[in-house]
């Protein structure tokens, strides 16, 4: 197989140029050009899903790459080298998710020309979206952490616009601008450890780095009293939290859903959040090198299993799905704090299939009955049939239900996470990851489960109260909501096919190739779990003495097929101390413990929600409830002590310094010491140059004149006397 | 006896007679005849050392060339007073004050 730059550039280009004509022509386009930007993105997913049979089919291997560069601008002297590469790196891991981001992207936007249809925002939504899905697909593609950051931070702006996209509505703009600046804090860090990571190895290239990790060129250096590859690792991290919304810098995303619904689906599932996890992924070896897995796994559980808290008091439904992504994506960061990569990547990729289905399927409804509050929902089963289906695939896939793919997925991490916590010898307080892991699944199935009964089952509620309390709810189009006459759905190409069709894929066997993922009921051969065999953990060794292709070159290396032996063990697991028995073990009571755990949160959900034997907790723990409303007060944390009393104090103590103390003394001072200057120097002026020079000499002229004056009477007779007398004295001298 | 002196003498009257009416006379007409008196007192005194010292005719050259310079010279004066007449319409010397100051 072959590769030039023309095969792979489209996938990235395609939507550029969609987002190009769209930004500037888009209104003159029949329907604003949302057809454009679709097949823009079909474009891509074609030219992904080549790459990725190639990568899957042709070659099972892990070391295999393509890597072409090209130098964007070099500004080496003598022995000193500044040079930056540009280039693209495509190994599996990129294969699969560019396969993933194209073909999710393309469903919702192909969904959006439905829901987004007589929207006053329509046009400005698809110049958006193909700008959006092209960032997440060149992060993807970038074989350098400084082009990973130029696409990261285009995507941190698309999603600026895409939130706050009704940009009439306050609480939007809050929210955009909430992402923007809780990701900001995160992206600091982020380009704080790519400028470190130059510094010291004069290259950010990914290869560069692993071949520096092999070659041992960070032992021995610190910066600011840690060890470097702990600073870059801490930094690169920290960006990522950000990014995929972890633990402190969470508080974005719920908000995020005041965007448009599949704004949310691609913000949620395919892009954005996913390029933090990515980050992680790649940049793996150097967590492992700066030793911060621990806290990687710490930061992930807890955000797995405080989000999922919240989520189950949310009445919401796009709050619970935005908070179910933050548990998942809690998830996500666990799995690789734990070592589990390739189950990590595994859920990055199912939860994007079931996340953006749930997202699409929660559209549908908005867009149908015009109303997103569960408690006024209920019993839309009959009215809408396939949304039900979609999401109730969906449903089953995230609450780790097995034959599903968050089964697969969730339950490797958690079988990864057992290990870590209890038998890899690890600190024992680690203990608190997989605890932390196991409970949030068990809410995960609660919670999810809570949010179909609420919403498919049950009476419909919402001819009886929705002229009742709670009637300032707008649903994403800034409609009051009313109480509309239900039509029942049909099916629709642009609205029900994306979601079928994804949920086709939220079966478990197009992951694990076994249906379960474990050792019940394996149905293929070893050969078949392709996710397994083709993402590990990149083994830097690998990488030194790498030779990259240039720009222009054609790629034609055949197949490195390697011995299954040389993979690390079957598990996938690359955290610290790998025993595959135990592995093994702890696999398969993590596989037992979550399907008791999944199934218990189903049947108290059912229970409460359906049969109404037990009365919801709500009242009972009404102290809980409340802090969980609140989302633990974290909004009010950041807002109230860290804004108002931190920031604004600081801000005044330097608005302090500022006023009192720097326009005081250096700003008037230095005035001060001006007027001084310009006295002395209008005294100069006005004394010696006016006075002395100029003046002076007028009356040294005139002094002279005064002389002069006396002699040019200008009589002419006084003249000839004059020269009578300069005669006569010229006489008398000869006389002597 | 016509000897030296009495040619010198006579050009010494011609000589001061044209000094004073030079200095003395506010007509500029009259100045400029006494400007003549003068140049015709040192013609005089070139003709007479001429025949009487060097017995040359350089002294008579000399005395054409100062009648030809005196005849330029009164064309040119002339003409100026007269300017000066139509302006000033007065030929007193001490209204020719335009170059003062």
């Amino acid at each position: 197989m072959e590769y030039t730059v023309g095969s792979i550039a489209p996938i990235f280009l395609a939507p550029v140029l969609a987002f190009i004509i769209n930004a500037f022509f888009g209104r003159k386009l029949p329907r604003q050009g949302d057809w454009l930007a679709t097949l823009s993105i079909f474009i891509s997913f074609i030219f992904s899903a080549r790459i990725f049979s190639d990568f899957v089919f042709g070659k099972f291997a892990t070391d295999f790459y393509v890597h072409k560069t090209f130098t964007w601008f070099d500004l080496s002297h003598a022995s000193a080298v500044w040079k930056v590469d540009m280039g693209i790196y495509l190994d599996n891991m990129a294969a699969i998710m560019l396969l993933m981001v194209s073909g999710i992207a393309f469903l919702i936007h192909l969904f959006s020309t439905w829901y987004m249809d007589h929207d006053e925002k329509h046009g400005r939504f698809f110049v958006f979206l193909p700008l959006f899905t092209s960032a997440m697909l060149g992060m993807v593609l970038s074989d350098n952490l400084f082009s990973l950051f130029i696409f990261w931070e285009i995507m941190g702006f698309c999603s600026y616009s895409l939130i706050g996209i009704y940009n009439k509505k306050e609480k939007a703009g809050d929210a955009s601008l909430k992402a923007f600046m809780t990701t900001r804090v995160g992206d600091v860090f982020l380009l704080l450890g790519i400028v470190a990571l130059w510094m010291v190895l004069g290259s950010v290239t990914y290869v560069d780095i692993y071949a520096a990790i092999a070659e041992g060129k960070f032992a021995g250096q610190t910066v600011m009293g840690i060890s470097f590859a702990t600073f870059t690792a801490l930094c690169i991290f920290l960006g990522a939290m950000g990014k995929s919304a972890q633990f402190p810098l969470h508080v974005w995303l719920p908000d995020a859903m005041m965007g448009p619904t599949p704004g949310s689906a691609l913000i949620h599932a395919a892009t954005m959040v996913t390029a933090g996890v990515w980050v992680t992924l790649r940049m793996y070896p150097l967590m492992v090198l700066g030793d911060i897995t621990w806290f990687i796994a710490v930061i992930g559980a807890i955000t797995a299993f405080g989000a999922a808290t919240i989520a189950t008091v949310q009445t919401d439904i796009k709050a619970v799905l935005a908070y179910s992504t933050l548990s998942q994506l809690g998830y996500m960061i666990m799995g690789v704090g734990v070592g589990s990569y390739n189950a990590a990547f595994m859920h990055v990729i199912t939860h994007a299939v079931f996340k953006a289905c749930l997202f699409l399927s929660a559209g549908s409804i908005i867009h149908t009955v015009h109303e997103q509050e569960m408690p006024k929902l209920g019993g839309l089963r009959k009215y809408m049939p396939y949304t039900h289906f979609a999401m109730m695939a969906c449903t089953l896939a995230i609450a780790g239900i097995p034959f599903f793919s968050g089964f697969v997925s969730k339950d490797r991490i958690l079988g990864d996470a057992l290990y870590f916590g209890f038998m890899a010898g690890q600190n024992p307080m680690l203990a608190i990851v997989p605890i932390l892991g196991f409970a949030g699944a068990g809410l995960t199935a609660f919670y999810m489960f809570r949010m179909m009964f609420l919403t498919f089952y049950g009476e419909n509620r919402m001819h009886h109260d929705s002229h009742g309390h709670g009637h300032g709810h707008k649903d994403a189009h800034g409609h009051e909501s009313h109480g509309h006459e239900i039509h029942q759905e049909h099916l629709d190409v642009r609205q029900n096919v994306p979601l079928l069709l994804l949920s086709i894929f939220t079966l478990g066997f197009w992951f694990a190739g076994t249906l379960t993922g474990q050792s019940f009921g394996k149905v293929f051969g070893k050969k078949v779990e392709w996710f397994k065999v083709l993402v590990e953990a990149p083994r830097v060794e690998q990488f030194v003495g790498h030779n990259r292709q240039p720009w222009g070159s054609v790629d034609s290396r055949d197949k490195t097929e390697l011995p299954h032996a040389h993979y690390h063990h079957q598990s996938g697991y690359a955290g610290p101390n790998p025993d595959d028995h135990k592995i093994h073990k702890a696999h398969t009571i993590g596989a037992i413990a979550s399907i008791i755990i999944a199934f218990s949160g189903v049947f108290l959900a059912f229970l409460m929600y359906i049969q109404h034997t037990v009365k919801p907790w709500a009242d009972t723990f009404s102290g809980i409830t409340t802090t969980l409303q609140n989302k633990y007060y974290f909004d009010k944390f950041y807002i109230d002590v860290l804004i108002k009393k931190g920031l604004l104090g600081l801000n005044r103590g330097l608005a302090w310094f500022d006023m009192g103390v720097y326009d005081r003394f250096a700003v008037d001072g230095w005035a001060a010491v001006n007027r001084v200057l310009f006295t002395a120097s209008r005294w100069f002026d006005n004394v010696v140059i006016d006075a002395i020079g100029v003046d002076g000499t007028g009356v040294a002229v005139n002094l002279f004149n005064l002389v002069l004056r006396i002699v040019q009477s200008g009589k002419i007779q006084f003249y000839f006397i004059m020269l009578i007398m300069v005669l006569v004295s010229y006489i008398w001298t000869l006389k002597f | 006896m016509m000897g030296l002196a009495s040619y010198l003498l006579i050009s010494l009257i011609l000589f001061v007679a044209g000094l004073v009416v030079m200095i003395a006379r506010k007509n500029i007409v009259a100045i400029l005849l006494g400007i003549e008196l003068i140049l015709n007192a040192s013609a005089l005194n070139f003709v007479a050392y001429s025949r009487y010292v060097t017995n040359n005719l350089d002294g008579h050259i000399f005395s054409l060339f100062i009648i030809v310079v005196a005849a330029a010279e009164a064309a040119v004066g002339l003409a100026i007073v007269i300017r000066f007449f139509q302006i000033k319409e007065t030929v007193h010397v001490d209204e020719a004050t335009q170059l003062r100051n």
